[in-house]
């Protein structure tokens, strides 16, 4: 099995939005990064698909030269080497522009399996990972709960992998397809590894190969203004008898929070 | 032809002395030198306190202490004796007629009679009264050694009794030297060992309570795997062991019925490193669920008489495993907070600042605050602890304590550290100790014992000095003046829980002690107190650890029913988390105990006083 | 002319469909077509009729029928190629996620997601949240039409439907697709095994804590929780004291859940609790307690005694 696990770098969850000149990006100067959340349980996954079939599990970034950290920290946390598409301009890029990148330097490895987080923590397009298998020519699927694979099964044979996938309501479905291909990783999937010291050592010695993007592909959107929405999260205290309360808090329930039918 | 005979009497038994010795000296010089003898002034003290005059021994077990203090201090007075005994012996020089010697053996009767009546005694309460702590079997070894040594001074004093030369004199005298040698054959494989070894291990250990060294990632160091990586220190550790069973009575684990006994790791280690290979897994020697039973409180280490160091080895087989990414599961979720959230929790940052606004608290700035304070991982984030803080921030303010915060901070390391988990402490720490440092930050008060350890005594490690007291000795001293005035009223009935990492590794018993009675409470001691509490469960990164506890055998709980057994209704508390663990076992219990922090409580009363 | 497509499953439509239309009619009333694609889309298109809207299209074709990305790619590609529309608008639900991007993908044109509101102007520009909702972002699509729009759920209210005059004429579109291109083969949907409790994959949780006070107490909230459709959980003094099984904990001590709706009776929320359930959506608090830790993070608080608020909680959500 060669797997890629395809993993961006976004702004941690502690910074606080600030924002630049031309208001239509952060200021990335302020912002400390870390790993994309749902690309870390995308690289749980793939190692410990690894760890059962064997194979070498690849992780492939692209953007600027900082994402080279987050790299580290996957090789660190057991993968075998990484491919970067590094170029400045790709900390703001779209999901079309991200995932011609990433195909381009991925296209001639010939991988057997590639997997990516659900959406990233900064943009959330949910796209990478779909519009990648397109331009893989791949077939693919999202929110994946469990993947399995069958080791006797040929590559290119349907029930070659066999995942399940998250539907809405609490529903589920297994769906069996040929492989190569590209699946979108659930957050919650399986419980995430820290990064052993010894590991952290190793990774020093691993390979990253530095590829540069390929240009093609155009922006599709265009942000034009970025601002601090006004509604911060603050706690209502629904006042009232309790039945006057009771019947606020079940009309907010319905209709702001839209949590029960 | 006498002499011949006890000259090979002497060599045989001095051979199986010297013999026994040099595999264990071997074994010491073989492992790697963590020997350290820093501040030896220092040292002596301590060496003539717990050596010479018995201090530990004496302090947590008096009775059974004297008894061996008598024991031990006519083992040094009859070194004399012994001596030209042997020289006699080994015909090599006769002083037994010298008039100072006649006079020696006079003033050592009394010494005499105070070992057989302590060795008697302790031989009753081996064999007899038979104290858990020395173990399940009665020893057999320790009854023939105590036998011996009651049969020694029963032959010197005999000795008095008999016609110089007679047959019976003469046989009183080789039954004393034959003991003599067989005592000294017997030693080096049982717990009388310590006899040599433990003024040597007491002179070594560390000063700090639980010392563990930063790992240098540049020597690839990763922590303790197999016996192999055991230091010198630990090694010589594991043959001092004198088997008193101070450190298991202490543990809190132990006394929760958790299956870790320090006393154990002590002597597992002893057997493994007899038993040869050395590559044997730290993690298969001790049981990797023991490992992570430990609370680092530090009783084991702070209790044994012989300078064991059971820290050094507990949590360095635990670096080991995480290095290995051999952590329990429940760490393995809070590391990822840690490295994540930079907290323990994982909960977001914006908790701390929605809490920084709503207290009002400013940045910290050298030109106008005189202290930092640390807010820490609980006062960042648990509501519950920050109602404590706000006691402390008011009762700062109405003194006019100029203080700030700093804008950003991360957890100090502490949980990360003791779970062995070398590598993220490290990152956590040089990280705040920028901050720190590029704030300017010259003294800090916080009201986290965990936090004054890390900040204060770990981080110097790195190079990195800073006064940090926990807020308990801070406003102790801001408030010398105040309260006699609040004494007024019925005194209420109060239980104080000494937090380890304050009692125990900070020595701080009694300013808290000092504000609790200055505002009129009624101080009732729970068992285990001041520096030997019993640790509420939180320690050494258990915080979450009680996933895996059976409900009513925890630690906390244990600890609750001591604090309850003073009868006294509030507790007074001084750490998040032993509020946050006994206030679990309270809940548990269903009992209607309040929990208080000593903050809230100082400021209460102050309030009251108007 | 803007083109909704629709979400189905055997006949029943998809709630967040008639919010994406609210979407379109803000974008141009007078020229949207609603597709509805799938097996059974005739039984749901004449609901769909009623809004106003100029037609409704219904595309069943085997190669719909199960849903499969590859399937719904190559049957909209064709009828976007039909239809030529400007904007194709979509609900953003997960299976929407599945195909929408790839389908952008294949025509080469550009896709905005998690969509919640609309600006026009002398450009239409769209708001998405970005950074985790630490920022709001207005998004123009660039290149040629059509443009496609997810719209998160929950961004228009239903009823802010307008409805037509007359029900909208029903067309029956065919399309073509190689039924040898669709790669997946999905399986029967199905539900977790209830036999055991699973509170991590629970939609929404009702959970109790001491403030319950004895164990009888503990049927108002399972109650409550059968009114909801929710799983019961606690606190852990609760299932220290055996009131309810140790499965149902929740925090640091028992499980960490993330459902839509936690609603918290009478738990004071130590932190040990909280970090059990920080990720749920929406938290509702109801405690005696003003002051109780539980309200710094609840969305919404009742500060009342839950002996009287779950009955009319309950009588609210049947009334």
């Amino acid at each position: 099995m060669k797997i890629a696990v395809c993993i961006k770098q976004v702004p941690t969850r502690e910074w606080q939005p600030r924002l630049d000149d031309s208001k239509t990006w952060i200021r990335e100067s302020d912002a400390s990064f870390e790993m994309n959340e749902p690309d870390a349980y995308a690289l749980e996954e793939a190692l410990r698909l690894k760890e059962k079939h064997g194979g070498e599990v690849v992780v492939c970034s692209a953007g600027p030269s900082r994402v080279a950290q987050v790299i580290r920290e996957a090789l660190a946390r057991g993968a075998d080497r990484a491919i970067h598409v590094e170029d400045e301009g790709l900390a703001s890029a779209d999901a079309f522009v991200t995932a011609a990148a990433l195909a381009d330097a991925m296209r001639d490895e010939r991988f057997d399996l590639v997997l990516t987080g659900l959406q990233s923590d900064d943009q959330g397009f949910a796209q990478v990972g779909v519009v990648l298998a397109e331009k893989l020519d791949m077939p693919h699927s999202t929110i994946i709960m469990e993947v399995q694979i069958d080791p006797a099964a040929a590559a290119g044979q349907p029930g070659a992998l066999r995942v399940k996938r998250e539907l809405e309501g609490g529903w589920f479905q297994w769906i069996a397809m040929p492989l190569p291909a590209v699946l979108t990783i659930q957050s919650g999937i399986n419980q995430l590894r820290y990064a052993t010291l010894k590991g952290i050592m190793a990774a020093k010695k691993k390979e990253i190969r530095k590829a540069a993007p390929s240009g093609g592909a155009a922006a599709k959107q265009k942000i034009v203004n970025l601002y601090v929405p006004e509604k911060g999260k603050k706690t209502q205290i629904i006042g009232g008898s309790p039945a006057e309360a009771a019947k606020a808090l079940v009309q907010k329930l319905r209709d702001e929070a839209r949590v029960i039918q | 032809m006498s002499t011949l005979i006890f000259w090979l009497l002497f060599v045989g038994f001095v051979g199986v002395f010297a013999a026994q010795v040099a595999t264990r000296v071997r074994l010491i010089a073989a492992a790697p030198n963590t020997f350290d003898v820093d501040d030896p002034g220092f040292r002596v003290g301590r060496w003539l306190a717990d050596v010479l005059f018995q201090r530990k021994t004496i302090l947590e077990r008096p009775i059974a202490g004297l008894a061996h203090a008598f024991v031990f201090w006519g083992f040094v007075a009859f070194a004399g004796y012994t001596s030209v005994e042997f020289l006699y012996g080994l015909g090599i020089v006769d002083l037994t007629q010298a008039a100072w010697f006649h006079a020696y053996r006079v003033a050592v009767v009394p010494f005499a009679t105070a070992v057989l009546a302590g060795i008697l005694y302790l031989l009753v309460r081996r064999a007899v009264v038979r104290p858990i702590a020395l173990g399940t079997h009665v020893s057999l070894e320790s009854i023939v050694i105590a036998l011996f040594i009651a049969t020694l001074m029963v032959t010197y004093l005999l000795a008095f009794r008999l016609e110089e030369g007679s047959t019976a004199a003469v046989v009183n005298w080789w039954v004393h030297m034959l003991v003599i040698l067989g005592f000294l054959a017997l030693i080096p494989a049982s717990k009388h060992f310590h006899l040599v070894l433990s003024p040597v291990t007491v002179f070594l250990k560390s000063k700090e309570l639980g010392n563990l060294p930063n790992l240098d990632f540049e020597k690839e160091q990763v922590g303790l795997e197999t016996l192999n990586d055991l230091g010198s220190k630990s090694v010589l550790d594991a043959f001092t062991c004198v088997e008193c069973g101070r450190c298991q009575v202490n543990c809190p684990a132990w006394g929760a019925g958790k299956e870790l006994n320090p006393k154990a790791i002590i002597l597992q280690t002893q057997d493994a490193l007899l038993a040869g290979s050395r590559d044997r897994k730290l993690g298969e020697i001790y049981s990797e669920k023991v490992l992570w039973q430990c609370t680092t409180c530090g009783a084991c280490e702070n209790q044994c008489p012989v300078g064991i160091e059971h820290l050094p080895i507990l949590i360095g087989s635990r670096r080991g495993l995480v290095s290995n990414g051999d952590a329990p599961a429940y760490l393995g979720a809070m590391y990822n907070n840690l490295e994540r959230r930079s907290n323990i929790w994982g909960l977001g940052y914006d908790q701390r600042t929605k809490f920084v606004q709503s207290a009002e608290l400013e940045t910290f700035d050298p030109a106008k605050h005189d202290v930092l304070v640390w807010l820490g991982c609980a006062g960042s984030f648990d509501a519950d602890f920050q109602k404590s803080l706000k006691s402390l921030f008011s009762i700062l303010r109405a003194r006019r304590v100029a203080f700030g915060v700093l804008a950003k901070e991360r957890c100090t390391g502490d949980p990360a550290k003791r779970t062995g988990n070398e590598y993220m402490y490290q990152e956590l720490a040089t990280a705040n100790i920028d901050d720190l440092k590029s704030a300017g930050v010259k003294k800090i008060v916080t009201s986290c014992p965990h936090c004054v350890k890390t900040i204060g005594a770990d981080y110097a490690k790195f190079g990195y000095q800073v006064e940090i007291v926990h807020s308990s000795v801070f406003v102790n001293e801001l408030l010398q003046d105040a309260g006699t005035r609040g004494a007024s009223g019925p005194s209420e009935a109060i239980t104080y829980h000494d937090p380890c990492y304050l009692g125990r590794y900070a020595g701080k018993t009694d300013e808290p002690r000092a504000l609790l009675t200055r505002f009129g409470a009624d101080l009732r001691e729970p068992e285990r107190n001041r520096d030997n509490p019993y640790c509420c469960g939180a320690g050494g990164g258990l915080l979450f650890a009680d996933k895996e506890e059976e409900p009513g055998s925890r630690i906390s709980d244990v600890r609750f029913k001591q604090l309850q057994a003073t009868g006294a209704n509030t507790v007074v508390t001084a750490c998040p988390f032993c509020s946050i663990m006994l206030k679990g076992a309270q809940a548990s219990a269903g009992a209607d105990t309040q929990f208080v922090d000593l903050m809230t409580y100082v400021d209460g009363k102050l309030r009251a006083i108007g | 002319m803007i083109l909704v497509i629709a979400e189905q499953q055997r006949g029943k439509l998809n709630r967040a469909t008639w919010e994406t239309i609210v979407g379109a009619q803000q974008l141009d009333a007078s020229a949207i077509t609603v597709l509805v694609p799938g097996a059974s889309a005739a039984s749901v298109a004449g609901e769909l009729a009623a809004a106003n809207v100029r037609e409704v299209l219904t595309v069943e074709d085997a190669a719909l029928d199960p849903y499969t990305p590859d399937g719904f790619t190559a049957a909209l590609q064709d009828a976007i190629a039909q239809l030529k529309p400007e904007y194709v608008l979509l609900p953003h639900t997960y299976q929407t996620r599945d195909f929408a991007p790839k389908l952008a993908a294949r025509l080469d044109r550009a896709i905005v997601t998690d969509v919640t509101a609309i600006k026009t102007g002398t450009e239409t520009s769209f708001v998405r949240p970005m950074f985790q909702g630490k920022l709001t972002a207005d998004v123009v699509p660039q290149g040629p039409a059509p443009h496609f729009v997810t719209f998160q759920i929950g961004a228009y209210r239903v009823d802010q439907v307008a409805k037509g005059s007359a029900p909208a004429p029903i067309r029956a579109l065919s399309v073509t697709v190689d039924p040898s291109t669709i790669r997946q083969q999905p399986e029967a949907p199905f539900q977790q095994a209830k036999a055991a409790v699973d509170l991590s994959q629970a939609e929404r949780i009702v959970s109790v804590g001491r403030g319950i006070k004895e164990q009888a107490n503990i049927r108002i909230a399972e109650e409550l929780a059968t009114a909801l459709g929710a799983e019961l959980a606690a606190s852990r003094p609760i299932c220290d004291s055996g009131w309810l099984p140790m499965e149902r904990q929740v925090g640091s001590s028992g499980q960490t859940v993330a459902p839509k709706l936690y609603l918290a009776l009478g738990i004071s929320g130590a932190i040990q609790h909280l970090v059990g359930m920080k990720g749920s959506n929406t938290i509702v608090a109801v405690n005696k307690d003003p002051d109780a830790p539980i309200f710094e993070i609840a969305d919404y608080g009742i500060v009342g005694d839950l002996f009287e608020v779950v009955p009319a909680i309950i009588a609210a959500l049947k009334g």
